[in-house]
């Protein structure tokens, strides 16, 4: 007996039940199991296994509601397998599917969701660009917490959060995930590459997701943090200006002086980000305000000209031989 | 990420799918089904000898799924239990919004053509608003200049343009022959033959500027030496840096050569083929970062090169 008949007469098996079915009764209706009733457990239990990593709901209820005693029994309920029909007209489905075939979410599985929808409609050769959206090991989870309004649990920079998970974001080749943070009482995002533990989702439809206007989204690594937000002030010289200003937006140029170099204005709550972005411009551009990230700024490079000794003095390690760091 | 599929559980997947698309059509050709499920006619007809001894208990002919296949057509009837196909999992929910989403917020895209209304229809499906539940960018690069180099790759055209080495903080005129344009970790690349360097580079579109189509055409080669990812050299000097816990983030960017676990510091080296690339890198590790070998001064002449600028002399002008 081949093992895809024997899944595809479970499968069968458990969509056509009105009532749950026992294990043991599986293994006798469905043909393809072992006499054996060990042998056959073990096989049915790898059977259910790879149909719920496929993503087959398959329920577990009390034979009997009344007689608890007789133990547990399954079968897929009908509502909760079968894909609503979305009702795409067959140009949707082949934007959809050159869609997938041009950005492709890595370990993702965008050919078995096009196959589902109605399959290849052979669009996808005529890709004008191709893109690879790097995946994480925690997006399924929070996808699934977004659509069905789940609050999740994890920890994160050494706390525990609860948060109700609005909105995945891709930035800078990075997955975030923005939503109302329940201790911190205000929308939050954060870095999935960071997450300390695999988030946990609650139960469905635990909260409502905000209306109206959405507030402005941090699309930034210096504004993805939870330091009280302050406006600073950059001058970028004249040959980085138009990479700066296609960077952050022309809104975000304040200022245009004579000679092409711009100022441009950074809302930050990550001061690392901050500094990292600035630095990477080398001598190219200079933190004019707010004073206290100024002197920050001239402090950190004092400490890598050596001027200052606390950096080095964190290191606590011996010192082989002067660098140019610390 | 998952575990590996079994054959059987491959095969289970297309048929889950398949079977219901061909029930609700009347007799699709084979051709057609394996072009729409991706397999061969092989497959295909392996896979449907077995469907229709399919069934449920007591498995007589009125509990069996029909298959039918004639003159290269395929009819399913009776397969009730397979009416409609299985929910998408939230990955593959996520696979195809995300895409969705990211080619929606390309310049160019019609926001109410059939990616919009398709990707509308699908986000209603999973409960979510396209709009607000899934936010990817590509990468940041000009609408023009990738444009532009789009154009010029399609039509295999050579282009002049202005290019900034982040390697050596300098800009420089070159000619370059576009393969194709490519969004990778957010950033929007190209490959191309360039005629500077007499080589194949992988040039990033957002430090492009003034790029100019030429009338040359080039022929992409066959196959494309160019490493998407970035590899040093053999013969690029060696640094050895000491780094603090917040600096561990070193070694998951960057190819080190070698990373050694020290008591209160992780000690690594790294090949480095570019001066300003190596500034950068100390200066954002600052004080947690020392450099042990390889690099003497770099850093300190670096940071007085940016404190020259805190002088006074650019806030005035």
């Amino acid at each position: 007996m081949n093992r895809l008949e024997r899944l595809i007469n479970l499968v069968a098996a458990l969509l056509d039940a009105d009532r749950p079915l026992s294990r043991h009764e599986l293994t006798v209706l469905v043909p393809g199991y072992d006499a054996n009733e060990q042998a056959a457990r073990r096989a049915f239990e790898r059977d259910k296994e790879a149909l719920r990593s496929m993503g087959i709901p398959i329920a577990v209820e009390l034979l009997d509601a009344d007689d608890p005693n007789l133990g547990e029994g399954y079968r897929i309920p009908r509502e909760q397998y079968e894909l609503p029909d979305p009702g795409l007209a067959p140009d949707e489905l082949a934007a959809l599917h050159l869609a997938a075939s041009t950005v492709r979410l890595e370990g993702m599985g965008g050919t078995e969701a096009i196959w589902k929808l109605g399959g290849s409609t052979g669009g996808g050769a005529a890709t004008v660009a191709g893109a690879a959206l790097e995946g994480n090991e925690h997006l399924a989870v929070l996808f699934g917490a977004v659509s069905e309004r789940r609050t999740v649990r994890f920890h994160y920079r050494g706390a525990a959060r609860t948060v109700d998970p609005y909105r995945l974001a891709y930035r800078n080749g990075f997955w975030y995930l923005a939503g109302f943070d329940h201790d911190k009482a205000s929308e939050r995002s954060y870095r999935l590459d960071r997450f300390e533990s695999a988030p946990e989702a609650g139960e469905p439809k635990a909260f409502e997701r905000p209306t109206g206007e959405a507030p402005s989204r941090p699309s930034h690594p210096w504004e993805m943090g939870e330091e009280e937000a302050r406006d600073a002030r950059v001058w970028i010289d004249a040959e980085q200006a138009p990479w700066a200003q296609a960077k952050l937006g022309a809104d975000a140029v304040v200022e245009r002086r004579p000679d092409g170099s711009v100022v441009v204005g950074m809302r930050v709550t990550n001061t690392d980000a901050f500094r990292s972005f600035v630095l990477g411009f080398l001598d190219h551009a200079e933190v004019l305000a707010p004073p206290d990230l100024r002197t920050a700024m001239i402090t950190w490079l004092r400490e890598v000209c050596g001027v200052g000794a606390a950096g080095a003095a964190q290191l606590r390690t011996p010192r082989k031989k002067s660098g140019g760091g610390g | 990420m998952s575990p590996p599929r079994s054959n059987a559980d491959e095969r289970l997947r297309r048929l889950l799918a398949l079977v219901p698309w061909v029930a609700a059509h009347d007799g699709p050709t084979l051709a057609e089904v394996c072009s729409r499920f991706d397999c061969t006619e092989r497959d295909l007809l392996a896979d449907l000898d077995l469907l229709f001894v399919c069934g449920v208990h007591p498995f007589t002919p009125d509990t069996l799924i029909e298959v039918d296949v004639t003159d290269g057509r395929v009819w399913i009837r009776y397969a009730d239990w397979f009416a409609r196909p299985l929910r998408l999992t939230p990955a593959e929910g996520l696979a195809l919004v995300a895409a969705g989403s990211a080619l929606l917020s390309e310049p160019g895209t019609d926001p109410e053509g059939p990616l919009a209304r398709g990707l509308a229809k699908l986000a209603a499906v999973l409960g979510v608003d396209p709009d607000e539940a899934v936010e990817i960018e590509l990468g940041d690069a000009p609408a023009e200049v990738l444009a532009i180099m789009r154009e010029a790759a399609a039509a295999r055209r050579r282009v002049e343009v202005d290019y900034y080495s982040y390697g050596r903080d300098a800009w420089a005129r070159r000619v370059i022959d576009p393969y194709r344009v490519f969004s990778a970790a957010g950033q929007w690349y190209v490959p191309a033959w360039c005629h500077r360097a007499d080589g194949e580079r992988l040039f990033r579109v957002d430090r492009m500027r003034n790029p100019v189509v030429l009338a040359q055409t080039f022929e992409p080669p066959a196959e494309e030496a160019t490493a998407i990812v970035y590899h040093p050299r053999p013969d690029d000097p060696i640094v050895t840096l000491e780094l603090a816990p917040e600096a561990r983030w070193v070694v998951e960017q960057y190819p080190v050569e070698s990373a050694d676990e020290r008591a209160d510091a992780l000690v690594v080296t790294l090949r480095v083929s570019e001066q300003a690339w190596l500034e950068r890198l100390l200066l954002r590790l600052g004080p947690r970062a020392r450099v042990i070998d390889g690099a003497d001064g770099v850093a300190a002449a670096a940071a007085e090169r940016v404190l020259a600028r805190y002088s006074g002399s650019v806030t005035t002008t």
